[in-house]
């Protein structure tokens, strides 16, 4: 009685039933990507994958009377990995391993939002002349987004986000064209290029919290030389906390006026007060 | 002479003329008339079919549409074999077409048509429902979109949030009612001691028993399903890149709250209850059970000639253990980040610290209110962070510990760290909508000098028993609250429970003071937190019964709510029979819910059956053994509970006992008096009362002089499903057992008896 009661089980453990395959393509890099996106297909006698990381093509077994391709890709975008049906969302891609952060081909490089809002402006054409002005206005902006960037990630104390963040602001430092700067700013630029560099290169290179913000805590000291010597686009709260870095007090700069302290994170965030507005 | 006649017939004729045009005006207004027809129908959500109510076919209902101004005709035909009712969630309409069966009129009876006919002087997002007992949870919701008579031009999508459970809503009541832990083992969240243990909080588990609480969660059932306008995941490809799109959002879900995100940036809040508010940018915002929202959602633009991406617009339940996606233009679709599940026992640790020994809460001076200190973020990881490892947190003690020696000036502001550290907004990058950031675009203030009525209420819970009350009094134990048309109501509610509740007005707006001053917003359902205190008020400007309740079903069906009655109202024509409606009203709460339990074990077969209601509780114990030596008998108390917390509960009982004792045997109890096992009927008279650590101690004086006291234990989570029970009594009896939930109804147990020894058996629970 027993053995019959088990054998149905036994059965069923080892397979999965009403097998469908479909070959489908996951972007990865590497063999860590691979675990990542088959662990995440693997459903116990429902589904499983097994992907090529030379055609990044998965081989999608499945039992279609209990799920179906699209869920399983959900499953796999979740975990970090774009496909053909979802692109994964950002923190996800972020959680990645190093050597797991293919490029990013599927996802559309999102126009540049206007950060101004819109119902502030009700003409939108008129706006993106007018904005197109003021980026060339503004060469330091995408450093400056870049900066911000990094800064709300180590609001969310997230030394992963914040690694990845920096890599960005890395990139936007390389970008600037030194010849539209002003002539002040030209000069401070050259002065403190040097540590901006090396401080965003150590934030990257790191995903420990307490490291990167001794680098940020500099780099926001020279970023604050950068922004103060020449009129930014926008208002930029230039904002202080007595208790950080043990009681010795550091600096960072934010886009909105409410404290989000990037060197207490979840702790203490709302530590600290605006001590100068640069626009 | 004839001249003076004819000037005032001349008049006359004209004032009658302008009197016809006038009416004629009147006349014009738009009738716009649907017909809904309500059936039952099969649905099948998860593989199984189940029965749902439908109407026109689907759920949710068919979106009503109209404009201000024009006059509703919605012919209701209840083609089902049951009563049934639609309320106009959030109108203002005349009392008799509110909706609410045995209140403002008699239930729609079976195969009848019901009119309900009235104007639309309002414009905004609001929805419709079945207010007859459970039909809600199973089908019957459906958006209801008021417009302006110029709405502004942009794209616009009705949605409608709910949930589905292939269990009978009425079993879900019942369990709900039972205690009974099913819904918490579906969603991984008993909090047994074995978890607590293996994750480091065994003592927060113990002072969490010590404080009389049973495990804690954000919501009461299981769902099996979460819905946007009836489906899962849908997709709407209209939609292109750099569209912005109006989301009329209405949450229908019988107890659900959802987490609104968008995968596509930040949402604009541009009207909530119906009502306009100032647009107010936030990354995510939670809907309460019964409101709605107007959010504008951007799909972000992208380069001319690449491929378009659809975004994700994701309601996450508040309990985190599913969600529904609609997914917002074509192409590819670019997934929001799923919420991180809840840290349970940091939200049992907070619930602890929270509560008083004698069951109520404490705020600690913390003022709360307008949901802006969120007690809860101390279980949302995205907020708080993933579970510390412990390394990390003796750092930041020391860090704080220098500080404070570094600057004893700045203890203060560490006390504000203490105080901070709910406040969701300050706690994240990421913004979170609360109600003190809704703004009405107007000046809502009421008329001045109009008398002031000032309400008070309290709202009180006992999860254990799952009764839901206002100032510890359900529906039928309250009298009407009378308002008088021309004053000003003002109403301060403070949540002593433990759960959050949508409290609703019916027929009215209500302004929520929240500190925007004449711009105070206008809405109908507010969310009251646990330990929050908000003040609302609203102009008293109609007449008839307005019922006032918390708008999750199974609270209300318990019996939270009130009625507002208007003194010296006409009579409501729909109402023939006052005392009979109110009976059919107060039926709700008086409702007795049956559980049982038996198990069949090698030593015998013991079980009880109980039926049980607001106050009262009649319950059965019985133990039969297979032999004469092990005895039978059965113990029938019939008992009332006694207070908020219903820790008390004095009971008269009848026990009836067989035993066949050894010649000579006799048994005595602690107090030396002897026991009449072998036969004996007797009545009794006791005391139950509930002690730390959920003991329920039970003292008993028996008509022939006996005594017995006696202390019970049941339902120990020792792990997910494995539960112990232990009693001991001065009869000198004893039981342990271990328990194995197999399934809903069916478990295994190991016992050990002292009348009947040891025994393993098949224990099946209803």
């Amino acid at each position: 009685m027993a053995t019959l009661l088990l054998l149905p089980t036994f059965i069923s453990c080892a397979d999965i039933r009403n097998v469908t395959t479909e070959n489908v393509k996951i972007a990865g890099s590497c063999s860590q990507c691979k675990e990542g996106i088959e662990a995440a297909a693997f459903e116990k006698n429902i589904s499983k994958a097994s992907w090529d990381k030379e055609t990044k093509v998965a081989a999608v077994t499945f039992d279609s009377k209990k799920t179906s391709l699209d869920a399983i890709l959900k499953k796999v975008a979740l975990a970090g990995y774009d496909n053909t049906s979802y692109l994964a969302p950002d923190d996800a891609y972020a959680k990645l391993e190093e050597c797991c952060r293919y490029e990013r081909t599927g996802k559309n490089e999102v126009v540049v939002q206007m950060k101004m809002s819109a119902h502030e402006h009700g003409a939108t054409a008129m706006d993106t002349a007018a904005n197109a002005v003021s980026a060339n206005a503004d060469p330091l902006k995408p450093v400056l987004d870049a900066y911000y960037a990094v800064k709300d990630a180590l609001v969310s104390s997230d030394g992963n986000a914040t690694s990845v963040k920096a890599a960005s602001l890395v990139k936007a430092l390389k970008a600037v064209k030194m010849d539209e700067l002003g002539s002040e700013q030209h000069m401070v630029w050259m002065k403190v290029v040097k540590d901006l560099n090396f401080d965003a290169e150590h934030i990257e290179e790191t995903k420990d919290l307490s490291h990167q913000k001794d680098h940020f805590s500099s780099l926001s000291e020279n970023m604050y030389k950068l922004i103060k010597s020449a009129k930014p686009s926008q208002a930029v709260y230039y904002q202080h906390c007595p208790m950080a870095k043990e009681g010795k007090g550091a600096n960072w700069l934010s886009q909105v006026s409410a404290i989000k302290n990037p060197y207490y994170g979840a702790q203490m965030l709302n530590c600290g007060k605006t001590t100068e507005i640069l626009k | 002479m004839m001249d003076f006649l004819k000037i005032p017939i001349y008049k006359a004729l004209l004032a009658v003329a302008i009197l016809f045009s006038i009416s004629g005006q009147v006349h014009c207004q738009k009738i716009v008339r649907y017909d809904l027809s309500v059936n039952d129908t099969t649905v099948n959500f998860t593989g199984t079919p189940k029965r749902a109510i439908a109407v026109n076919g689907q759920i949710p209902m068919p979106t009503l549409t109209f404009t201000e101004g024009d006059t509703a005709e919605i012919y209701v035909h209840n083609e089902l074999d049951e009563e049934t009712s639609l309320h106009w969630h959030g109108l203002f309409l005349p009392n008799k077409y509110d909706g609410v069966p045995n209140l403002t009129q008699m239930p729609i009876k079976p195969h009848t048509t019901h009119l309900y006919r009235f104007a639309i002087i309002q414009n905004g997002t609001h929805w419709y429902h079945s207010h007859t007992e459970l039909q809600e949870q199973i089908g019957m919701y459906g958006s209801m979109i008021l417009n302006k008579k110029k709405e502004p031009a942009i794209l616009t999508v009705p949605v409608i949030l709910s949930e589905w459970t292939d269990m009978n809503p009425h079993n879900v009541h019942r369990m709900l009612h039972n205690a009974n832990d099913w819904f918490a083992i579906k969603k991984g969240a008993t909090q047994s001691y074995s978890e607590a243990i293996s994750q480091g909080y065994f003592k927060t588990k113990v002072g969490n028993e010590f404080k009389r609480m049973t495990a804690m969660d954000v919501s009461d059932v299981y769902y099996d399903r979460f819905l946007i306008n009836g489906k899962n995941e849908s997709q709407l490809s209209q939609f292109k890149p750099g569209d912005k799109v109006r989301l009329r959002i209405s949450n229908g879900g019988a107890s659900t709250y959802f987490w609104l995100t968008y995968a596509g940036g930040k949402m604009t809040v541009v009207a909530n209850d119906g009502n306009d508010v100032e647009p107010v940018e936030v990354d995510r915002l939670i809907i309460a059970v019964s409101e709605t929202y107007d959010v504008i959602v951007t799909i972000p633009a992208v380069k001319p000639g690449s491929t378009p991406t659809a975004y994700e617009f994701l309601a996450t339940s508040e309990d985190r253990t599913k969600s529904a996606s609609l997914y917002l233009g074509e192409g590819v679709k670019q997934l929001a980040s799923p919420l991180p599940r809840l840290k349970y026992f940091e939200g049992m640790k907070m619930m602890n610290g929270m509560m008083k020994m004698n069951g109520d809460l404490d705020d600690m001076g913390m003022n709360m209110s307008l949901n802006q200190m969120d007690m809860n973020v101390v279980m949302y990881p995205e907020i708080t962070g993933a579970s510390k490892s412990k390394k990390k947190e003796t750092n930041n003690a020391t860090a704080m510990g220098n500080m404070k020696m570094d600057d004893p000036g700045k203890a203060g502001e560490n006390e504000h760290a203490d105080y901070n550290m709910y406040i969701s907004n300050a706690l994240s990058s990421i913004t979170t909508l609360n109600y003190a950031m809704l703004k009405s675009p107007g000046n809502t203030s009421l008329p001045k000098n109009a008398p002031v009525k000032e309400l008070r209420f309290v709202l009180t819970g006992n999860m254990n028993r799952y009764v839901w009350s206002m100032d510890n009094k359900v529906v039928s134990e309250r009298d009407k609250i009378l308002i008088k048309k021309g004053e000003n109501v003002r109403m301060v509610i403070y949540n002593n429970s433990m759960m959050r509740h949508p409290m609703h007005l019916h027929g009215h707006d209500f302004r929520v003071l929240n500190g925007q001053g004449v711009n105070a917003p206008l809405k109908n359902i507010i969310d009251i937190m646990p330990m929050e205190t908000d003040t609302l008020e609203f102009a008293a400007t109609e007449s008839g019964d307005w019922f006032f309740h918390c708008h999750i079903l199974y609270h209300m069906m318990s019996g939270m709510g009130a009625v507002f009655s208007y003194e010296n109202s006409p009579a409501n024509p729909e109402i023939p029979n006052t005392r009979l409606a109110q009976r059919k009203l107060f039926a709700d709460d008086r409702q007795f819910h049956f559980m049982a339990e038996n198990d069949i074990a090698t030593n015998g077969n013991d079980g009880e059956a109980m039926i049980q209601n607001t106050r009262w509780s009649i319950g059965t114990e019985w133990r039969l053994g297979y032999n004469d030596h092990h005895g039978y008998e059965v113990e029938t108390h019939l008992g009332r509970y006694i207070g908020k917390m219903q820790w008390l509960m004095p009971f008269i009982g009848f026990d009836w006992r067989y035993r066949k004792m050894e010649m000579g045997e006799v048994e005595t109890n602690h107090f030396g008096q002897r026991n009449t096992k072998d036969k004996r009927s007797i009545l009794s008279a006791g005391v139950n009362y509930m002690l730390p650590m959920l003991v329920t101690a039970q003292a008993e004086i028996f008509t022939d002089g006996n005594l017995r006291f006696q202390l019970e234990r049941m339902d120990i989570p020792v792990s997910k499903r494995l539960r112990m029970n232990l009693m001991v009594n001065t009869d000198k009896e004893y039981m342990a057992a271990l328990r194995y939930i197999f399934t809903r109804y069916v478990g295994a147990t190991a016992h050990y008896d002292s009348d009947m020894g040891f025994g393993v058996g098949l224990t099946l629970n209803y």
